[in-house]
């Protein structure tokens, strides 16, 4: 009776044990059929107590306990063992869904009677698991994270080392924390003698430039970025360089650090550039308003040119005209050659005064033509008839073909004359006696073509890029210096071309006899232009 | 007979100019100067003048203008004879009423009749 009331309390004090812990227990007699369950076991997995005690446990909630796991751990594994700890076994209940329990399982021997009892606790640690699955997932979450940081970081160090301009990061007591590997190129520093060192004291106290002070210590705390600062320093090791400053604080997301980045472009070659460019424009200008000047003072000199030397020789041609058409006496015969010789002269110098002032004019296009209805025919002939009796006392032959259909032309009819008599001319001096000379004229197209040729001494190879430079002159022993000034050939070609047309000359070589050939359009294409002419 | 005045301060050419005019039967006054010449044509009131342009003491068109404005010269054909033969020197005779103009050097031969034709 006693040992039964002792049993009746141990029993008691057992289920008050059992329905004061939390997690579910369950006890079960060694037919597997519920003895007892804690009242947690109910709330748990939403049983009655009458569908419970003196159940198979495998029926519990219309066999919903009939896991084979659990069949395992009660039939196959707790007979050998008499205890089980932390054994899993997940499982798909009706009524509370998927569930991961870890069943503890004790084996117990009772004292009184042989039976032998099975406590069975179970830990639904289905939120846990979840719990521990999300820790992971965050955990691999948190690594992904630090790996793509790791790896920003490393791209930002890459990018740091790649650019061309040196960089240079600080901590906020403008300690140097990196450099690129650009600044100790530029700069001429050492990795040892730079990373943790004040940025002034780098290079030998190099860096301590007040422009720069100025804007670490002051501009920077209150902007946090700044855009091409310009600092002219003179360096110890490098010389004067212009840089050009940008830096951005940054605050550190971990910590509250500020970090400064520095990025130095060093433009002083681009100054040296754009200051050279500068100075090369001012100088051009200045170049430009000195050739404007210099046009001015060469159109001045021309003309004040002219006129100095058209006076004199008012005189000396005019009394040698006057003298040799014995006005005021005769003259012996010696006289009047002498006073002839004098008048030739003067009048060359005059054609060289009058060719040199129209190069003058053509080539600073002030040469203007005055276009008028030109009658080729009548001027061919004309021009004839003024060479023939140079032609005839040299004994040469002249022969003239101009084309029956030869049409008239717009040109400025006393150029036009100016370039053929140039040209026969030149066909007279050039051909000794007893050679040919001739003028040949038609109509091509929109064009005349006029040839001068002669049978003469001929243009030898290496000369043919000279004739048109101006005063060159073949030295022969037809051409004396007072017979031609050089520019005959030059200021024709610059007439023609002034027409319009074009102007060249040919010779097989030496003694081959020399061909000119120039074309003028019948109409003229180029405005008309009318030049204030000298009357009388 | 007519009278001309030249004016040219080249003493040489103003000789020629005088002796050619005076071959072809003018009565030729001759001055070095423009205030020299604009006395002259006050004075004689010739029938024409030939005006150098480059004189010592003024412009032969300045000359011109003086002589213009004056009542016994206003009407006398002017004929510059000029060594300035560019455009700027054609140019500037051009505001001139009843003149000419003859380039230097002058053909001896022809000389005398050019004048006499702007003679009216």
């Amino acid at each position: 009776m006693y040992a039964d009331k002792t049993a009746a309390k141990s029993q008691e004090y057992s289920d008050s044990i059992i329905n004061t812990v939390r997690e579910p227990l369950i006890v079960l007699d060694q037919d597997l059929r519920v003895v007892t369950v804690s009242r947690s076991f109910y709330e748990v997995f939403k049983v009655e107590p009458g569908d419970t005690v003196g159940q198979l446990i495998y029926d519990l909630g219309n066999k919903q306990w009939n896991i084979p796991k659990l069949r395992e751990l009660l039939e196959t594994i707790l007979p050998q063992k008499t205890a089980f700890d932390n054994y899993v076994v997940e499982h798909d209940f009706t009524t509370i869904g998927r569930r991961i329990m870890l069943l503890n399982a004790r084996q117990i021997q009772r004292v009184l009677g042989k039976k032998r009892i099975i406590l069975l606790a179970i830990e639904d640690i289905t939120e846990r698991r979840e719990i521990e699955n999300g820790l992971e997932k965050t955990r691999k979450e948190l690594e992904v994270i630090k790996k793509s940081a790791d790896e920003a970081s490393e791209f930002a160090e890459s990018v740091i080392n790649t650019v061309r301009e040196p960089l240079i990061s600080l901590d906020q007591d403008l300690r140097v924390v990196s450099v690129s590997r650009s600044f100790y190129e530029v700069f001429k520093v050492k990795p040892e003698e730079t990373v943790g060192h004040l940025i002034y004291d780098l290079g030998n106290k190099q860096w301590d430039i007040p422009k720069l002070r100025e804007l670490l210590e002051t501009i920077l705390p209150q902007k946090t970025t700044f855009d091409n600062y310009e600092v002219e320093h003179d360096f110890a090791g490098i010389g004067r360089r212009v840089m050009l400053l940008n830096a951005r604080q940054i605050q550190r997301v971990l910590g509250k650090e500020r970090t400064i980045l520095l990025a130095i472009e060093d433009i002083t070659e681009r100054r040296e550039i754009e200051t050279g460019l500068e100075k090369a424009h001012e100088e051009l200008k200045a170049l430009a308003a000195e050739l404007k000047r210099t046009a001015r003072a060469k159109s001045e000199f021309l003309a004040n040119m002219s006129h100095e030397l058209r006076t004199p020789l008012n005189s000396i041609n005019g009394f040698s005209e006057v003298l040799y058409d014995e006005t005021f006496g005769p003259l012996n015969e010696k006289q009047k050659q002498y006073v002839n010789n004098v008048l030739t002269s003067g009048k060359h110098l005059l054609l060289l005064i009058n060719q040199i002032l129209d190069m003058a004019k053509v080539e600073s296009g002030k040469m203007k033509l005055t276009l008028s209805d030109v009658s080729m025919k009548t001027l061919l002939n004309d021009i004839s008839m003024l060479v023939a009796d140079m032609v005839s006392k040299k004994k040469i032959e002249m022969q003239l073909e101009i084309a029956a259909d030869l049409p008239n032309i717009q040109a400025d009819e006393l150029k036009v004359k100016e370039i053929i008599y140039n040209l026969v001319s030149n066909a007279v001096k050039f051909t000794p006696e007893g050679g040919k000379i001739g003028m040949r004229a038609k109509n091509i197209g929109s064009e005349i073509e006029v040839v001068v040729w002669d049978t003469g001494i001929g243009i030898a190879a290496e000369n043919m890029g000279k004739i048109f430079e101006g005063f060159f002159r073949v030295d022969t022993p037809y051409s004396r210096v007072t017979e031609g000034t050089g520019l005959g050939l030059p200021l024709s070609k610059k007439l023609v071309e002034l027409h319009g047309g074009k102007l060249s000359v040919e010779s097989k070589g030496l003694n081959q006899g020399t061909l000119v050939r120039f074309t003028l359009p019948i109409i003229s294409n180029s405005e008309d232009q009318n030049e204030k002419s000298p009357s009388g | 007979m007519k009278k001309v005045l030249v004016v040219d301060d080249n003493a040489s050419n103003l000789m020629l100019e005088k002796d050619l005019l005076e071959v072809a039967g003018f009565e030729a006054f001759g001055a070095e100067n423009a205030a020299g010449g604009i006395a002259i044509a006050m004075k004689e009131k010739p029938d024409i003048i030939i005006m150098d342009v480059r004189l010592p003491d003024m412009r032969g068109t300045d000359a011109a203008r003086i002589l213009r404005r004056e009542k016994e010269t206003s009407d006398i054909p002017i004929v510059f004879v000029t060594a300035s033969v560019m455009a700027g020197g054609i140019e500037e005779i051009k505001n001139i009423t009843n003149s000419g103009f003859i380039g230097k050097p002058i053909n001896t031969r022809t000389f005398a009749k050019e004048i006499s034709q702007f003679i009216k």
